[in-house]
């Protein structure tokens, strides 16, 4: 279970997931919220601005609260009252950013490679990194680059090499924003199905109502800055 | 004097640009993604060879580098030796003038690679070392190429500063741009000509690759 309390005064730059948004955002205002993600699929509601995104990076140690403590199970990732602050790679978190970030200069399976945090022989980390291709359907798309790739197929990708580095939890940034309906339709499944799979919790960052219904086992509702519902 | 003169200045280009694009990057990373206070004055300062006349650069390396210089009195003090009026005088002199042209180039395509791609990185658990060569140096590569190709185009064409550090001793210091200033005031117009056209298809060549990668970043390969 994810535990996170988190304070932190945003500026202008410093919110949303997204760029046309960040530009409207020409005020500071205050994050505060106190939740815990069980296991499934935990949906993170709310409108543009509300602190989603910012809860998530904080959660993976992307932007650091000014006060609060982040903690999975026993292992703290931060605690302002006692000073830790783990690094983004020392926090054993999977993240799905919105737009992919699958890395343009990798084939799909170099980029699962990438991910593969297993220490073992390189066949061993290339046999995983087919797994979790096949795992997601897109083994057939292996070696092509993300240019070649659709925005379903690179999303695939994207979760495939975040599960590849063996995360204990999984955040998803809004990841269905920039696909199609019928690939929305789709991968949602495929994401629910993939948490059944996995066993590991879900955060799942969406101001999407049909999504946040299709997909949540549980949902936190947030509204500028402060947890409105849980539910 | 034209073959040792187009010698020593492809051997002089060649390793000053291999230090300018070791320590232009490593600038150039630094600026682009290190936070600490004096970070555009320190710009500024790699740059400034590219606005100074270059006897003033030359000026300031000897009273750097200098038998009696601020570093270069040690040196001396240590050593018995002295960098000015070697060959290695004329790589320094190459170096600093081509310095800001490769921290230009290769610090726009640092920032110009999209941080997403490195946070991504980190949330798989890679450090900073291997996801600055392995994500942000690939991604980067066309503008550090460019860099590169400037770097050795003006390393190639230095003049000033390298006659105030390095000296025009011919078959020692003597580059072709040295050369060819001696050879048209010896009234050795041929031999002028020669060297003058060499390095113009030289820096043609260097701009028209150059132009090239340029154009094929903003077409939109990634």
């Amino acid at each position: 279970m994810l535990y996170v309390s988190i304070k932190k005064r945003l500026g202008a730059c410093e919110g949303g997931g997204d760029n046309r948004v960040r530009d409207k955002e020409e005020r500071t205002f205050n994050l505060e919220v106190e939740f815990t993600v069980p296991g499934g699929v935990t949906i993170l509601f709310g409108p543009s601005g509300s602190g989603k995104t910012t809860c998530l990076r904080a959660i993976a140690g992307i932007v650091t609260p000014d006060a609060g403590r982040i903690a999975l199970g026993r292992q703290v990732f931060f605690d302002s009252a006692t000073g830790v602050n783990l690094q983004i790679q020392d926090r054993p978190v999977g993240f799905v950013f919105q737009d992919y970030a699958v890395f343009p200069h990798f084939t799909a399976e170099q980029n699962v490679l990438y991910g593969v945090r297993a220490e073992g022989s390189k066949a061993a980390k290339r046999k995983r990194a087919r797994e979790l291709l096949q795992l997601l359907g897109i083994e057939y798309a292996a070696q092509q680059y993300p240019r070649e790739l659709s925005g379903g197929e690179a999303q695939r990708v994207a979760l495939a090499r975040a599960l590849a580095s063996d995360p204990a939890v999984l955040l998803l940034d809004e990841p269905l924003s920039a696909v199609d309906v019928k690939t929305r339709e789709r991968l949602l499944k495929e994401i629910s199905a993939l948490q059944q799979r996995t066993g590991i919790p879900f955060l799942y960052v969406t101001h999407n109502t049909a999504e946040a219904k299709a997909i949540g086992t549980s949902e936190i509702i947030l509204e500028e800055g402060r947890v409105a519902q849980v539910c | 004097m034209i073959w040792s003169a187009l010698r020593l200045s492809l051997i002089v280009t060649v390793v000053a640009t291999s230090l300018v694009v070791v320590i232009g990057t490593a600038c150039a990373f630094i600026l682009a993604k290190g936070k600490f206070r004096g970070r555009e004055l320190l710009d500024a300062v790699i740059t400034l060879p590219l606005v100074l006349p270059p006897t003033v650069t030359g000026y300031y390396l000897i009273v750097l580098l200098g038998r009696r210089g601020l570093i270069g009195s040690y040196l001396y003090e240590l050593t018995g030796w002295s960098v000015v009026f070697t060959w290695w005088a004329a790589v320094i002199a190459a170096a600093v003038m081509a310095l800001p042209l490769m921290v230009k180039s290769a610090r726009a395509a640092i920032e110009s690679v999209n941080p997403q791609y490195e946070l991504a990185s980190y949330t798989l658990g890679k450090g900073r070392a291997e996801t600055f060569f392995r994500i942000t140096l690939p991604l980067a590569r066309r503008g550090i190429f460019a860099g590169i190709v400037l770097s050795f185009a003006r390393a190639l064409g230095e003049f000033g500063a390298t006659l105030m550090l390095a000296g025009n001793i011919p078959g020692k210091t003597q580059t072709m741009p040295l050369a060819i200033y001696e050879t048209v005031v010896a009234g050795e117009n041929k031999q002028a000509q020669i060297l003058a056209l060499i390095l113009t298809a030289l820096s043609l060549t260097a701009i028209y690759v150059t132009n090239k990668l340029a154009n094929s970043r903003t077409a939109g390969l990634y």
